[in-house]
């Protein structure tokens, strides 16, 4: 259960980042120069592929009745994190999840 | 978006048109609501009492939103035909 | 008032917002504390030993304890140990709560521990305000209106909503407290909504008994219409307490020995899920009953009076846990939505920090209001810049001073002499009074100022709570469960030192605000 709350956390917050940058305005703050349309239509489908694996993970953690519940709970606090992340430190807050990523491994070998 | 600080009667108009007048058209709904869903009582009771907070806050905005004074008491009176519609049973027992 | 939609959404969400934002500060801050009420209370009951033992050792130990102390009871309660709350709590008698006495789970010792509000205080002030139950409730409903009328009329006002979804500017005044109000208000919309709604909807007919009056006419009938109706199984408490009534009266039967209970609760459990405890009427005799009760938690519906009914001699199935019809359901799942009993410790923490940030969004606001009034200070007449000053002075003690007055608490369970009587009631009393002390703090420093000290005590205090174990306590961090809250209230307290790090920082760089004194001395 921990393994797949914390990959729905994970998730979430990657799908929220990945729907930021498909924003020009935030894609220019974070990396200095404008995307591309095609980058940002990528982005976006990113974004809602992450949050779909996010309520994939919530499911799998809580089941289909607890999990949407959860699942929103995630994606709420994922977005308010980056928000309070993003001006202060624009490329840690979207590559955070990259970071993350092989700590989630450890907790996952971890619980087995 | 200045704040706009209006002599203080219409505001108190406004403000028991939204918190009294809206609960009981609120209530007055909720009543009627409760009597013509076509289910049996104990059900009709909560499908018809759960969206009641919705209701009492759209009343609430209507009474701020609305253009006059008077369209704000407006609304409050039609909780009297909804209170009709739901009590009538009752009060033709009272009357009978 | 002739005005556009937009401008009368502003005006209502501008006062309204700050007329009920004090009250709705109050009630999210204390909300999002009860999510942790259980960690809390054993917080504050540091003699409970912190040993993990077997729920069937534990019942063990209590049936033994009661079987020596009331072997005549018309009735036990058992409350047993569980993941959130290792306490083992027993009474005779026909109340379920109080009047009990918590038991050492492992040698059946009564345990003599300090009386304490214990984390129901903040349970409590959470929908009763501390006032009596139905001023508090009805107060608390009220404001929790006020706050869906604020959401929606934010949303009408909000123009930028998707375009400004990520947006927050810090460090430019104004623009960022709207930044931070905004993005915080709507990226946890889903969340504000489902908390308040199903807040609402918790006391569902008591707020709004139209439908009752309407189809049933007194509220009496309808609860004996949800009771007697067979097919749904609602028999649960009402039915039981009136055979109970029944029973009384007749003669005394037989002795009999008691059923096994390990099978009993077995079977329970795989019915129900964990188990919470249990109470047995008659005890020791042939017409014994075992009422067994989950906890709450193993679904979302909010199932208060679930139960099982055995028999207690045979120890055969009198009633199975009753279904709730899907309309009631659909009132009890919401109701258990914000209940956030559901889902263990990682749901609980999502609500948590969900709760904070709702609080925060309230606190930020109100600090808004202010920001925006203070740039016209110099050209209000004086009367207006003391109503200013005081808004000011409220906002102060409603965000940082109910913080203070909250860690407070804790303190005061530390500090108070264990054997003073009516502990309990000087905690409380604690509670309030360093909220007073807030406001008089608040009324008499400058805004900032005010801000500062207080944010920075709240810090403090939150950040030495461990320190305080460790100064009280014999064995301070035994239980897992302290070592967890204590952590908590060290990370809050770091937050809490960062922002009043950046008050005073703030403080430093900006233009001294004119002192309330040299106001006061004005307006004379």
């Amino acid at each position: 259960m921990m393994t797949s709350f914390f990959a729905g956390l994970l998730l979430a917050y990657a799908g929220m980042a990945a729907l930021c940058l498909g924003m020009e305005r935030h894609f220019k703050q974070v990396w200095q120069h404008l995307p591309s349309p095609g980058q940002r239509q990528a982005l976006r489908l990113a974004g809602w592929a992450l949050l779909a694996g996010s309520f994939a993970a919530c499911v799998l953690a809580w089941g289909w009745a607890m999990g949407p519940v959860g699942w929103l709970g995630q994606v709420s606090l994922g977005g308010f994190l980056l928000l309070m992340l993003l001006p202060y430190w624009p490329r840690l807050a979207v590559l955070l999840p990259v970071f993350a990523a092989p700590w989630l491994g450890l907790v996952g070998v971890i619980q087995g | 978006m200045a704040i706009i600080a209006p002599a203080w009667w219409p505001v108190v108009c406004r403000i028991l048109a939204a918190i009294v007048g809206g609960y009981a058209f609120t209530y007055a709904c909720t009543a009627a609501l409760a009597r013509v869903l076509p289910l049996p009582a104990a059900d009709a009771v909560w499908v018809a009492s759960l969206p009641a907070f919705a209701l009492y806050t759209l009343a609430m905005l209507w009474a701020f939103a609305a253009r006059s004074l008077w369209r704000a008491w407006w609304g409050v009176a039609l909780a009297l035909p909804l209170g009709l519609l739901g009590f009538w049973p009752l009060l033709m027992e009272r009357l009978a | 008032m002739k005005q556009t939609l937009t401008q009368s959404m502003a005006w209502l969400h501008t006062w309204g917002g700050l007329v009920f934002g004090w009250l709705l500060f109050a009630i999210f801050l204390t909300g999002t504390l009860a999510v942790f009420d259980k960690e809390l209370d054993l917080w504050m009951r540091p003699e409970v030993p912190a040993q993990k033992v077997e729920q069937s050792q534990a019942l063990q130990r209590a049936l033994e304890y009661l079987q020596a102390k009331h072997p005549q009871a018309e009735r036990w309660n058992i409350s047993l140990p569980s993941e959130r709350s290792p306490t083992l709590g027993v009474s005779a008698g026909n109340q379920r709560r109080g009047g009990g006495e918590l038991l050492n789970p492992q040698t059946g010792e009564p345990l003599a521990v300090r009386e304490t509000a214990g984390g129901g205080f903040f349970f409590r002030f959470h929908f009763t305000l501390n006032m009596p139950r139905t001023l508090g409730i009805w107060l608390v409903g009220l404001a929790a209106m006020a706050m869906l009328v604020a959401l929606v009329s934010g949303i009408v006002i909000h123009k930028k909503i998707f375009k400004e979804f990520f947006t927050f500017r810090p460090g430019k005044g104004q623009r960022s407290w709207l930044d931070g109000h905004n993005a915080s208000a709507v990226l946890l919309l889903p969340f504000h909504l489902m908390i308040t709604y199903t807040g609402l909807v918790i006391f569902l007919l008591i707020y709004m008994p139209a439908a009752v009056d309407a189809l049933y006419g007194d509220r009496e009938a309808f609860g004996r219409a949800l009771r007697g109706a067979p097919v749904e199984q609602q028999a649960g408490r009402g039915g039981e307490q009136g055979a109970r009534h029944e029973r009384a009266e007749r003669p005394r039967a037989a002795p009999a020995p008691l059923a096994a209970l390990g099978p009993l609760l077995a079977e329970a459990e795989q019915q129900m899920g964990p188990l919470a405890g249990l109470s047995i009427d008659h005890p020791g005799r042939s017409d014994a009953r075992i009422e067994v009760r989950p906890i709450l938690g193993n679904r979302i519906e909010l199932t208060k009076g679930r139960s099982m009914l055995f028999d207690g001699v045979n120890g055969a199935v009198l009633r199975a846990p009753a279904e709730s019809r899907p309309s009631q359901l659909t009132q009890r799942v919401m109701a258990g939505l914000h209940f956030a009993q559901f889902g263990g410790y990682p749901m609980r923490w999502l609500y948590f920090l969900c709760g904070l940030v709702s609080s925060a969004m309230i606190a930020s606001g109100l600090v808004l209001f202010c920001v925006k009034r203070r740039r016209k200070y110099a050209s209000e007449a004086p009367a207006a810049r003391r109503v200013s000053h005081l808004i000011e002075a409220l906002n102060l003690a409603a965000v940082a001073g109910l913080s203070l007055a909250c860690i407070g608490l804790l303190w005061a369970n530390r500090l108070l002499p264990v054997e003073l009587a009516q502990r309990a009631a000087w905690e409380v009393n604690a509670f309030f009074a360093v909220w007073l002390l807030s406001l008089l703090h608040a009324l008499w420093r400058p805004t900032l100022r005010g801000w500062g000290e207080q944010l920075g005590l709240s810090a403090l205090l939150c950040m030495a709570l461990p320190l305080l174990s460790l100064l009280t306590l014999p064995e301070p961090w035994a239980q897992p469960l302290h070592q967890a809250l204590e952590l908590t209230s060290l990370a809050l307290g770091m937050a809490l030192a960062g922002l009043a790090w950046r008050v005073y920082r703030r403080q430093e760089a900006a233009p001294p605000l004119p002192r309330r004194g040299a106001v006061m001395q004005e307006a004379l």
